[in-house]
């Protein structure tokens, strides 16, 4: 899959796993930090998608210290999907 | 406003089935956490809890509880009911009489039966389980209202975490207002596969037996329980034995998150300072604490700077949770009976599991078991939603 | 204890804009909810709200915008149970595998008042009822005390339930609910056993300030049985001793509910008051629910009279100003609140006369 294709699938997913109803995937910058400021996401956001991660690309991250710096931004964590996905 | 004793006390854990069992098992450092083995769940063997080894038929069995649609959580928090009133001398005609209130606490209530509830809850025909009318916390105070044919005021709290502490406080307030001549208080939680995914699902369950307070602690153990205390004003006492007197309660929000606490930790600071004001005791006055310390890594952290915020230097404490697990709703109960085990018995228990102090703020629970003089004891319980409870129990 | 701001969201226009003159019209059993924008609400924290904290903050919201209160007390049977089954459903459906823990915080019933506390940054007193069918009135008992322990304090009691898989399929199977569907608007017409569905978020503010109030509750009784005569006798210790030696209050609203087994408390309760009294009912605007007598009180507080829609008996009573409410859940768990609501002309008259009885702080409650 292409970069900018994953990028968006990615974003949408995150919308819908998180119910971020009042966002689209273009509200979301690839370089926008997901957590305090940027999407301002917190730490249970973190274990769901962790858990997003397992289930749409068979990515089971155990240590927390490898998750903070997955989930990062946008670009992070599709580098680690492109480097890691299992499906 | 009156002053309010405890008279009775009841309880089951992981470490036995009555006070004295209990107490024991606190001063020989007995640890009640070790692999499931009542009910099916694939975290059986990796997530170690404090259970209670009697399968629920057998505690039926020993408390004759065979009505229809009866829990396990309604069967444990019966056995505890029992023996606090037995403990305190209550007759039938007092337990059931409208001057006594029944307030009871629990968050997991008959959905320890966790699959039956599954079956239920997506089920449009038929005629489902026996226990439709059993899953919610209610279910419990209103099976020992059919038990006893209560007559009183009942009432039943869910504040998560600190459910048993707020029935235990709400009780004393019904005395105090001069609303009921007695109080049975308490709460009860059964282990079920619906708390055990849920906190795993937040990565907070140890894989190993907890650690509270120290440095390398990795979450909390899961734990079930009941304990129920009755509560009785001093005019009424007429020469009864009494344990303890419940000087003071205070409960506040963190409204911070809505399952951890606040870096500060406002909410357990401002509950202690409440209780502290409503016993007019001053922080050099509290000898002992029952800390809520599940092992987790931010009640830990948080729980001891409040402490540390409140008393400067923190009196000695524990965490009973290294010896029962967590018992969610019966928590603040079990480790208020505890408290008044302290005082009774003029004793505190020793830690286990603890080994380094968190380097941030150097607290280390109490080592060793000790006869000591003991005036007053706190008893912290926080929970989900930022609820915060803390008790003062006093020596009679 | 006296009311001041309520606001409710229900099934009815209730909420801001209030208009109950007609009666908004359900056939599937299930009353729910009417709910308003939230655009009040940050959309990072409505995210995540279950149907339940979603109504009980939205009806908090007024309240705790304009004032500043010393604590939440909420009284709800079953708070988020939709996020529960969200969550018991992922065990099974995954085989207790990866689960999101969001649903998991969410579905205990005290993320209601714990959120509202969030958003409000709120450090007092924070409390949640669960005693099914008298969880409200347990949340009014407790802000009753905390206001006589506490003087100068006030507090935002609430409650809250609503229609989730979980207690409707459970509650279905129960035989809580009808089998044929009917209309709202027909649901005392006919005899069968079960109700309708229903849910709601009230939540209102109460001090010991009479000024401005709303009304004043004076007395909450709370009883468990199952037998209609200790109903009525309870009843009649109740007026007695709480409305005045006749026993009469000029308004009783009952809970009645369509469902034919529950209809012998309701009579009994009925039988107690004179002809003059009228006799109100509720459950066609909101369906049944643990918690529905917070809108019978709601609608007690309501600034005009009555629709007729809502009328069982007229009596002969103009004005309303001593009432009665009796809600009762599955035939086991019974309610009792006495008020009295304020007109203008009358609120010095009865400051006066509390000041001067010296019992403006310690309505009795009998228990």
């Amino acid at each position: 899959m292409e970069k900018e294709q994953l990028k968006q699938q990615l974003k949408e997913q995150i919308i819908q796993f998180l119910n971020l109803t009042n966002l689209k995937p273009e509200d979301i910058k690839d370089d926008e930090p997901l957590f305090g400021e940027g999407l301002g996401l917190d730490s249970i956001d973190s274990i769901e998608l962790i858990v997003l991660l397992s289930r749409e690309y068979g990515i089971t991250i155990e240590d927390p210290k490898e998750g903070r710096k997955v989930l990062v931004d946008i670009n992070t964590m599709v580098d680690y999907i492109s480097a890691h996905r299992t499906k | 406003m009156s002053r309010i004793f405890i008279t009775g006390i009841g309880i089951i854990t992981a470490l036995g089935d009555s006070a004295e069992k209990n107490r024991q098992a606190l001063i020989n450092e007995v640890c009640g956490v070790s692999p499931l083995t009542n009910f099916d769940t694939k975290y059986a063997g990796s997530r170690p809890c404090g259970e209670i080894k009697k399968p629920t038929a057998e505690l039926q069995e020993g408390l004759n509880a065979h009505e229809h649609g009866v829990t396990r959580t309604s069967v444990l928090a019966l056995h505890a009911f029992n023996q606090s009133v037995n403990d305190a001398g209550l007759s039938i005609a007092e337990i059931s009489s409208p001057h006594t209130a029944v307030i009871g606490a629990s968050t997991v209530g008959g959905m320890c039966l966790t699959d039956e509830l599954y079956n239920d809850a997506n089920m449009t025909t038929g005629s489902g389980s026996e226990y439709l009318a059993s899953y919610d916390a209610a279910s419990v105070v209103l099976y020992l209202q059919s038990r006893y044919q209560l007559n009183g005021l009942l009432n039943t709290i869910n504040t998560a975490c600190s459910s048993s502490a707020n029935a235990i406080m709400y009780g004393a307030r019904l005395l105090k207002n001069g609303l009921v001549k007695k109080v049975i208080a308490g709460g009860t939680d059964s282990l079920a596969k619906y708390t055990i995914n849920g906190f795993n699902a937040l990565h907070i369950l140890s894989p190993d037996l907890c650690t509270p307070f120290d440095r390398d602690r990795k979450g909390l153990n899961l734990g079930e329980a009941a304990a129920f205390v009755v509560l009785e004003k001093e005019e009424n006492l007429d020469g009864k034995k009494v344990y303890a007197e419940i000087a003071g309660f205070g409960n506040s929000n963190d409204a911070f998150h809505p399952s951890s606490l606040s870096n500060e930790g406002n909410g357990p600071y401002l509950c202690m300072q409440k209780a502290l004001e409503e016993a007019k005791l001053n922080p050099g006055d509290i000898d002992f604490i029952n800390a809520h310390g599940t092992g987790t890594e931010n009640n830990d952290l948080v729980e001891s700077k409040a402490m540390l915020r409140i008393f400067k230097t923190s009196p000695p404490f524990i965490s009973t949770k290294a010896n029962t697990g967590h018992t969610l709703g019966a928590a603040g109960a079990v480790e208020a009976i505890y408290s008044i085990l302290n005082l009774y018995h003029q004793e505190i228990y020793p830690a286990i599991h603890f080994q380094q102090s968190i380097e941030e703020t150097g607290l280390s629970p109490q080592p060793d078991y000790r006869k000591t003089s003991l005036k007053h004891v706190m008893s912290n319980s926080f929970g989900f939603g930022g609820n915060c409870t803390s008790l003062i129990f006093s020596k009679a | 204890m006296y009311i001041h701001d309520y606001s409710y969201i229900s099934p009815q226009h209730t909420f801001r804009e209030t208009d109950i003159a007609s009666i908004v019209e359900y056939t599937d059993n299930k009353l729910t909810a009417i709910e308003p924008g939230y655009a009040d609400i940050p959309p990072g924290v409505l995210r995540r709200m279950g149907k339940a904290v979603r109504i009980g903050i939205g009806a908090a919201m007024p309240v705790i915008q304009h004032q500043s209160i010393d604590g939440i007390i909420i009284g709800t049977a079953n708070g988020g149970m939709e996020d529960c089954i969200k969550f018991l459903n992922q065990i099974i459906d995954y085989d207790e595998g990866m689960l999101t823990p969001g649903s998991f915080v969410q579905s205990t019933p005290n993320a209601i008042a714990g959120q509202i506390g969030l958003l409000d940054k709120n450090t007092g007193y924070n409390i949640t009822h669960v005693h099914l069918g008298l969880a409200f009135e347990n949340a009014l008992l407790d802000a009753f005390m905390m206001v006589r322990e506490h003087p100068g304090t006030q507090y935002l009691v609430g409650a809250v339930d609503v229609i989730s898989s979980y207690n409707y399929h459970i509650d279905l199977l129960k035989g809580t609910f009808r089998k044929d569907l009917i209309s709202n608007k027909d649901l005392y017409n006919t005899t069968t056993t079960g109700t309708i569905a229903g849910e709601g978020a009230g939540t209102l503010r109460v001090n010991d300030i009479p000024e401005n109030a709303v009304a004043q509750i004076r007395a909450i009784k709370m009883i468990h049985t199952e037998d209609e005569n200790e109903i009525k006798a309870a009843l009649q210790d109740f007026l007695r001793q709480q409305v005045n030696p006749n026993g009469a209050p000029d308004l009783f609203i009952s809970g009645e509910n369509g469902d034919e087994r529950l209809l012998k408390y309701y009579r009994a309760a009925e039988s107690v008051f004179p002809d003059d009294t009228t006799i109100a009912r509720y459950k066609h605007l909101c369906g049944d629910f643990p918690t529905a007598s917070s809108i019978a009180l709601w609608l007690a507080c309501y600034k005009s009279p009555l629709p007729n829609h809502c009328i069982k008996r007229p009596g002969s009573l103009r004005q309303h100003q001593s009432i009665v409410i009796y809600n009762n859940y599955y035939g086991k768990q019974h309610g009792f609140v006495y008020l009295t609501k304020y007109q203008h002309s009358q609120l010095l008259l009865n400051f006066l006369y509390d000041a001067g009885t010296g019992c403006r702080f310690f309505p009795v409650f009998m228990i």
